[in-house]
C-alpha cells in the first residue's frame, strides 16, 4: 500500500530521484569530525522552530517586551524550555559554526572545487552572528539594552559611515522602540531570509560537490 | 592549482566515493547521535540553567556595566587596546580585515595541498587566530569584574561609580595609613583632580569610608538610610556612632523609635564594617571630633608617631606615668609641681623636669592651672586623665590618619609655610593678621577680620579653603586657585587654611588701632547691632530709617515681607540694586539676628536697640552644652551636659548648678577659672565671653528649664 | 561474501532504524513543550474565586434593588486591566441578600432599575425583569445571573469567577 503510494507520488513528482541524491549519495570515508556541519544545521533547525513558537507571545514594544518575556518565562507551560532552548542555541550555533569552519580550514575542504561553498558559509557565519546581535535585545532587560548601546556605538565609530550606520541600526538618535522593533524585524524576517537563501546554496552545493575526503598526508 | 592538478583531485575524489557509505543511514547516523548529544546539552542547560534574563532595561541607570554576550566578548575585549583616536583600527579596520581575509582564504590559498601539515602558513595563522580570540575573551572575562551592584539608595555607591569608578574601577583597595579624605580632597597622583573643589568634605568623607568598607555602606543604605542622611552621620562623633549601633534600643535617641534593635539585628562583624564606612579615616575631622573638645584647636605633641599612637589606642590606660612619690622626696615634688605650674617662677625646676619627665613629655611642659592638683598628679601618676581608650573607638585605619595629621600639625611647618604664603598673597587686603581694613577694589567698603573666632568658628576648612581658590570675585577677591587660574596650588591652599586656622586658638592680639576704634572693646565679634550700623545704615538709616534703600519703618515693607524673604534678601542680595549679597560676610546666625533687629525697626514702640530677654535654656545654653561639653560630659561619668535634669543633678560634686547664684555653681566657677578643684573647663580654655555670660545669666535667672 | 553483504545489509537496517530512533526522541521532546506551549493560555480557566466586597449592608434599601460598584483586577497574558462591575442588591427582610449581574442575558446590554415600573429594563430590545431578575418580557432566555453572597462585620460579599 505504502510502496503503492509511492510509486504514484513519485510518478507525479519524482520524489525518489530527489531522495537518492540526498540520502543515498556516497560519501568518502570521514571521521566524527564531519558532523559539525549537520550539528550546525540541526540547531539552525531547532533555532527556527523555537524562534516561531516565541513569537507567539513576544511582543516587540518597550512597553510589553520584557513583561512577555517574564510571561514566558513563567507562566506560560513549556515556556521556560522554548526560551531555554532557544537562548542556548544561540550560543551552541555560534560555537558549532566555528567549530565546522576551523575544520574546513584545517582540511582544505574551501579548495577546488568548492570555493562557492566557503563564500556561502562565511555569509552563514556573518548571518549567525547578526543573529545573536539582533537577538540579544529583544528580551528589553538591563543586559540587553546597555549591551545593544555599546554594540551600536561600535559600529558608530566606522569612519564616514559610521554615523549613519548608528542612526541606521537605532533607528534614530537613541535606543528606543524604534530600535526594538527593527530588531525584531530583522531578527525573525530579514536575517532569517538571508539564513534560507545561503543555506540553501550551501546545502546544494554540498550535495552537488560531495563533502571533501579527509586528506591523506601526501595531499 | 593547475588544470592537471584539478583532474587528478577530481578523479582521487572519485575513487574516495566509490570506497565510501552511503549518505543514508551511516552518515545520517552519526550526524543524529551528534545532534541528539547537543539537543540533551541544550535541554539540560535549558532545565538547569535557564534563559538568563535580568532586571528591565533602565536607561537612568548609567552605573550598568554592559558587556555583550560572550561570542562578542573578545572584540569588546580588542577595543580596550586601541584607545582614543586609535578607536577607529580596533572597531573597524581590524574586523573588517578579518572578515575579508575569511572570505578571500581559497582565493589566496590556491596550491593544491590539502593536508594542514603541507600548509604551514595557514595552519599557523588559524591556530594564531584562535588562540588570540580565546585569549581575548577570557581576558575580558578576568578583567570585567562582576557589574557594580547599586542598589537603588546606595547614595555613596553611586557617588563612588560617578566619580571614581571610571579611573579606578568597581573597588580598589589602599595601603595602611593613608589619609583617605587628604588623598581624595587634594589630588596626590597624576591625572586626579582635587575634588574638593566639586565635593563637600562630608562627601569625601563617605566617599573614603566606602572606599575602605563598601559592604557599610551598603549596610547604611539597607539600615539606616530611610531616617539619616550619609553627610549627617559622617560628621558625627563616633562615640555617639558606636553607641547607636552597641547599645541597640537603649541608645536614648533611638529609644522611643519604631526601629529595629541595631546590637541584635546586626552581627558583630557588620557593625565594625558600618563604623568602618561612617567613621572615615580624616585626620583633621577625627581630631576636631575627638580630640579637640579636650585638647583645644591647636595640636601640639612632642613624640613620634609610635608613641602617639600608642597613646591614642591606649586613651586614659596609657599613662604609664610611675607615681613619683616612690621615687623623689616632697621637696622635689613640690620643685616640679611649681614648676609645671609656673615655669618662670622656678627656673631651677627646669633640671629637675629634664631629668625625670622629658624622656615622655619632650620639652613641652604639661600645663597645670593650680599647684595642688599638679603636685597631685605627679605624685600618684597613673591614668588621671578621662581620655577614652580610643584603641576600641577608631579603627586602625582611622588612628592612622589621625596619628598622621596630628604629627604633621604639630611639626607646624604647614603653619610656617601658611604665613609665609599669606603675607604674600593675603596680607595686603586682609592685614598681617587677617584684621582687615579698607577694600582696595572697591571704595568705601572695607574688609571684615577673619582672625575673629567669630569668623573662624563658622566656617569650617572647606569653606576657606574653597574662598581661597575661587576667590570672591562680588567683593572684589579674585582667585587664588591654580585651578581657577590664580598661583597657589592645593598644598599652598592648605598650608594658608592651617595658618589661618591657627589664628581660632589665639586670636592675633594686636589688632590695628583704626579697626579696633569700629570694633567695641569688650568683644572681638561685633554684634548685631554694630553690624547694622556699619553696614546697613548706609543705606537703610541709622534708625531705619531708609535711605537708598527701602525704609524699614515702613509698616508695608513690614508686612509685604516674610522673615525668610529678609533673610534671602540679606544673604542672596537683589540683583540690578546696590544690595549684594552678604551670605558670605555675615553667618546665618547673624543674618536671623538681623532680621528679628529689622523687624524691631518696624515696631513704633521700640527703638532701634533691643532689650535683653530672658535667657533659654532649649535654644540658648543647651547649644553651648552640646558644642563645648557633651562630647566627654555625658559619655564618661561625672557631670553629665545631654539633657535639663541631668544638667542639674548629676556630677561627682553634684550639684554643679545653684539656680539664682552664678558665684556659688561649681560650673560657673570651673568656667571662669574661680574654683578651687580640679582643672579649668572646657580643658581646652575659656569659653567665649558671650557663651559664658549666657550660661551665667541663666543661672542667675533660676536656671529654668525653658 | 555473501555474509558480509548480508551483515552489512542488517547493520544498515539497525541504523536507520537507530537514526530513526532518535529523530523520533528529538521530535517527542520539542513536540510536547511545544503543543503545551501553544494551547496552554487558551486551556487555562479562570480559577481564582474571591469574594469581593460590595459595601455596607446597610446601604441596602428594604425591597429596592440598590446598585453597587467595585473594581476587579482582571489579568490578561502579563496585562493588568481594572474592569467594573455592577450588581443589584435585592433584600426583602435584610438578612438574606440577592445579587443580582445588570448584564441582560439576552446580548449583554447592561439593564437599568427602573423604580415606577419595579422593573429591570434592558434599553437594547426593550426587555423587562422583575425585581428578582425573573424574565417579565423580551428575549433573554434566562433570568439574570445571581451571584453567590455573604456579610462579614455588615459587609456585603459576592463570589466572583469559578
Amino acid at each position: 500500500m505504502s510502496v503503492g503510494f509511492g510509486n504514484w507520488l513519485d510518478e507525479r513528482i519524482g520524489w525518489r530521484k530527489v531522495w537518492d541524491a540526498i540520502f543515498l549519495r556516497k560519501i568518502p570515508k570521514v571521521n566524527w569530525l564531519y558532523t559539525l556541519g549537520s550539528a550546525t544545521l540541526f540547531v539552525a533547525l531547532l533555532q527556527g522552530i523555537t524562534g516561531i513558537l516565541l513569537t507567539i507571545y513576544y511582543v516587540p514594544t518597550p512597553d510589553h517586551a520584557y513583561d512577555s518575556v517574564v510571561f514566558i518565562t513563567t507562566q506560560v507551560p513549556g515556556g521556560w524550555f522554548i526560551r531555554g532552548v532557544h537562548s542556548w542555541g544561540a550560543s551552541a550555533m555560534v560555537l558549532l559554526s566555528v567549530l565546522h569552519m576551523v575544520r574546513v580550514i584545517m582540511y582544505g575542504a574551501y579548495k577546488y572545487p568548492r570555493e562557492v561553498t566557503w563564500f556561502t558559509g562565511v555569509g552563514l557565519l556573518l548571518a549567525t552572528m547578526g543573529f545573536g546581535f539582533t537577538g540579544y535585545l529583544l528580551p528589553w532587560d538591563q543586559k540587553a539594552y546597555w549591551a545593544t548601546i555599546v554594540g551600536t556605538r561600535i559600529a558608530g565609530v566606522a569612519p564616514f559611515i559610521g554615523e549613519p550606520i548608528l542612526r541606521i541600526m537605532r533607528g534614530g538618535e537613541d535606543l528606543s522602540a524604534v530600535t526594538l522593533a527593527r530588531f525584531f524585524g530583522t531578527h525573525v524576517w530579514v536575517l532569517p531570509t538571508i539564513l534560507l537563501l545561503f543555506l540553501g546554496f550551501h546545502m546544494y552545493l554540498v550535495i552537488r560537490l560531495g563533502i571533501s575526503a579527509v586528506p591523506g598526508k601526501e595531499e | 592549482m593547475n588544470e592537471k592538478e584539478r583532474q587528478e583531485y577530481l578523479e582521487q575524489y572519485k575513487k574516495d566515493k566509490e570506497k565510501g557509505v552511503p549518505f543514508f543511514p551511516d552518515i545520517l547516523f552519526k550526524d543524529a547521535v551528534i545532534s541528539l548529544v547537543i539537543f540533551i546539552a541544550l535541554v539540560a542547560l535549558a532545565y538547569f540553567v535557564g534563559a538568563p534574563l535580568e532586571p528591565r532595561a533602565d536607561p537612568a541607570d548609567t552605573s550598568y556595566t554592559p558587556r555583550p554576550e560572550w561570542y562578542f566578548l573578545f572584540l569588546f575585549q580588542l577595543l580596550k587596546y586601541f584607545p582614543g583616536s586609535l578607536e577607529v583600527i580596533g572597531v573597524f579596520i581590524i574586523p573588517s580585515a578579518a572578515i575579508i581575509l575569511l572570505i578571500a582564504l581559497p582565493l589566496i590559498d590556491r596550491s593544491a595541498k590539502r593536508h594542514f601539515l603541507r600548509r604551514p602558513f595557514i595552519l599557523g595563522a588559524t591556530i594564531l587566530s584562535v588562540i588570540g580570540v580565546l585569549f581575548l575573551t577570557i581576558q575580558s572575562n578576568r578583567e570585567i569584574p562582576p557589574p557594580l551592584e547599586v542598589v537603588g539608595g546606595d547614595q555613596t555607591a553611586l557617588l563612588y561609580t560617578e566619580n571614581c569608578a571610571p579611573c579606578h574601577g568597581p573597588s580598589m583597595t589602599v595601603p595602611e595609613s593613608v589619609n583617605l579624605h587628604e588623598v581624595i580632597a587634594q589630588s596626590e597622583h597624576e591625572g586626579m583632580p582635587a575634588w574638593s573643589g566639586d565635593l563637600t568634605s562630608d562627601e569625601i568623607d563617605a566617599l573614603a569610608g566606602f572606599i575602605i568598607s563598601p559592604a557599610g555602606s551598603q549596610l547604611f543604605t539597607d539600615n539606616c538610610s530611610e531616617c539619616h542622611e550619609v553627610a549627617e552621620l559622617v560628621a558625627s562623633n563616633p562615640i555617639a556612632l558606636r553607641e547607636s549601633i552597641q547599645l541597640g534600643l537603649e541608645y536614648e535617641p533611638h529609644a522611643e523609635l519604631d526601629i529595629p534593635n541595631w546590637s541584635t539585628s546586626i552581627s558583630q562583624e557588620q557593625q565594625t564594617t558600618l563604623l568602618n564606612f561612617l567613621v572615615a579615616p580624616d585626620g583633621q575631622r577625627l581630631f576636631a571630633t575627638n580630640c579637640a573638645p579636650c585638647h583645644g584647636q591647636s595640636v601640639a605633641f612632642a613624640g613620634g608617631e609610635e608613641q602617639l599612637l600608642e597613646t591614642i589606642s591606649q586613651g586614659g590606660m596609657h599613662l604609664d606615668m610611675p607615681p613619683w612619690r616612690e621615687m623623689l622626696d616632697d621637696s622635689e615634688l613640690d620643685l616640679l609641681a611649681r614648676y609645671v605650674t609656673d615655669p618662670n617662677s622656678v627656673p631651677e625646676g627646669a633640671e629637675t623636669f629634664q631629668a625625670n619627665c622629658s624622656s615622655c613629655h619632650g620639652e613641652r611642659i604639661p600645663s597645670s592651672e593650680d599647684l595642688e592638683t599638679a603636685r597631685q598628679i605627679i605624685a600618684e601618676g597613673g591614668g588621671h586623665e578621662m581620655m577614652p581608650v580610643w584603641g576600641e573607638v577608631l579603627t586602625s585605619e582611622q588612628l592612622d590618619a589621625l596619628v598622621t595629621y596630628t604629627v604633621a600639625a604639630a611639626e607646624g611647618t604647614s603653619v610656617e609655610v601658611g604665613q609665609e604664603l599669606y603675607s604674600q598673597n593675603c596680607a595686603l587686603c586682609h592685614g598681617e593678621f587677617g584684621e582687615g581694613g579698607p577694600n582696595p577694589s572697591r571704595a568705601g567698603d572695607i574688609i571684615f577680620p577673619i582672625s575673629t573666632e567669630e569668623y573662624l568658628k563658622t566656617r569650617d576648612d572647606f569653606t576657606i579653603r574653597s574662598i581661597i581658590a575661587q576667590g570672591q570675585p562680588n567683593y572684589g577677591m579674585s582667585p587664588f586657585g591654580s585651578v581657577f587660574g590664580g598661583p597657589l596650588d592645593d598644598e599652598d591652599i592648605d598650608a594658608l587654611v592651617t595658618y589661618i586656622r591657627s589664628w581660632e586658638a589665639n586670636p592675633p592680639v594686636e589688632l590695628p588701632p583704626e579697626i579696633v576704634v569700629e570694633v567695641d572693646e569688650d568683644t572681638v565679634a561685633l554684634d548685631t547691632e554694630q553690624i547694622y550700623v556699619q553696614l546697613c545704615a548706609q543705606c537703610h538709616g541709622l534708625e531705619g530709617e531708609g535711605g537708598i534703600g527701602p525704609s524699614f519703618e515702613d509698616s508695608q515693607f513690614q508686612d509685604t515681607r516674610t522673615d525668610t524673604q529678609l533673610l534671602n534678601a540679606i544673604n542672596l542680595g537683589h540683583e540690578a540694586t546696590s544690595m549684594i549679597s552678604w551670605g558670605d560676610v555675615l553667618s546665618v546666625d547673624q543674618i536671623n539676628e538681623m532680621v528679628a533687629l529689622i523687624r524691631r525697626f518696624g515696631s513704633p514702640s521700640v527703638s532701634g536697640l533691643p532689650t535683653p530677654e530672658g535667657v533659654s535654656f532649649a535654644s540658648d545654653v543647651m547649644p553651648i552644652f552640646e558644642a563645648e561639653c557633651a562630647a566627654c560630659h555625658g559619655n564618661f561619668g561625672g557631670w553629665d551636659a545631654s539633657t535639663y535634669t541631668s544638667v542639674l543633678g548629676t556630677g561627682n560634686n553634684a550639684p554643679v548648678i545653684i539656680p539664682g547664684d552664678p558665684e556659688n555653681s561649681l560650673l560657673a566657677q570651673k568656667m571662669l577659672g574661680t574654683h578651687s578643684i580640679g582643672a579649668i573647663m572646657p580643658p581646652a580654655g575659656l569659653l567665649p565671653e558671650d557663651e559664658i555670660q549666657v550660661i551665667l545669666d541663666w543661672i542667675e535667672e533660676g536656671a529654668l528649664d525653658n | 561474501m555473501e555474509e558480509k553483504e548480508k551483515n552489512q545489509l542488517s547493520r544498515r537496517n539497525f541504523l536507520a532504524i537507530a537514526t530513526g530512533a532518535i529523530g523520533a526522541v528529538i521530535g517527542v521532546v520539542m513536540a510536547v513543550p511545544a503543543v503545551a506551549y501553544v494551547i496552554g493560555p487558551a486551556l487555562q480557566r479562570r480559577t481564582d474565586e474571591n469574594w469581593v466586597r460590595l459595601g455596607s449592608t446597610s446601604k441596602v434599601e428594604l425591597g429596592n434593588p440598590t446598585l453597587f460598584k467595585t473594581i476587579v483586577e482582571n489579568q490578561t497574558g502579563w496585562i493588568v486591566t481594572e474592569e467594573e462591575v455592577s450588581v443589584y442588591v435585592v433584600t426583602e427582610d435584610g438578612r438574606e441578600y440577592i445579587a443580582l449581574s445588570n448584564i441582560c442575558t439576552h446580548l449583554g446590554c447592561r439593564v437599568r432599575w427602573i423604580s415606577d415600573q419595579g422593573q429591570y429594563f434592558c434599553p437594547c430590545h426593550n426587555a423587562a425583569f422583575d425585581e428578582l431578575g425573573l424574565v417579565v418580557t423580551g428575549p433573554p432566555p434566562r433570568p439574570l445571573d445571581r451571584y453567590e453572597t455573604k456579610v462579614e462585620d455588615d459587609q456585603l460579599y459576592i463570589l466572583l469567577g469559578g
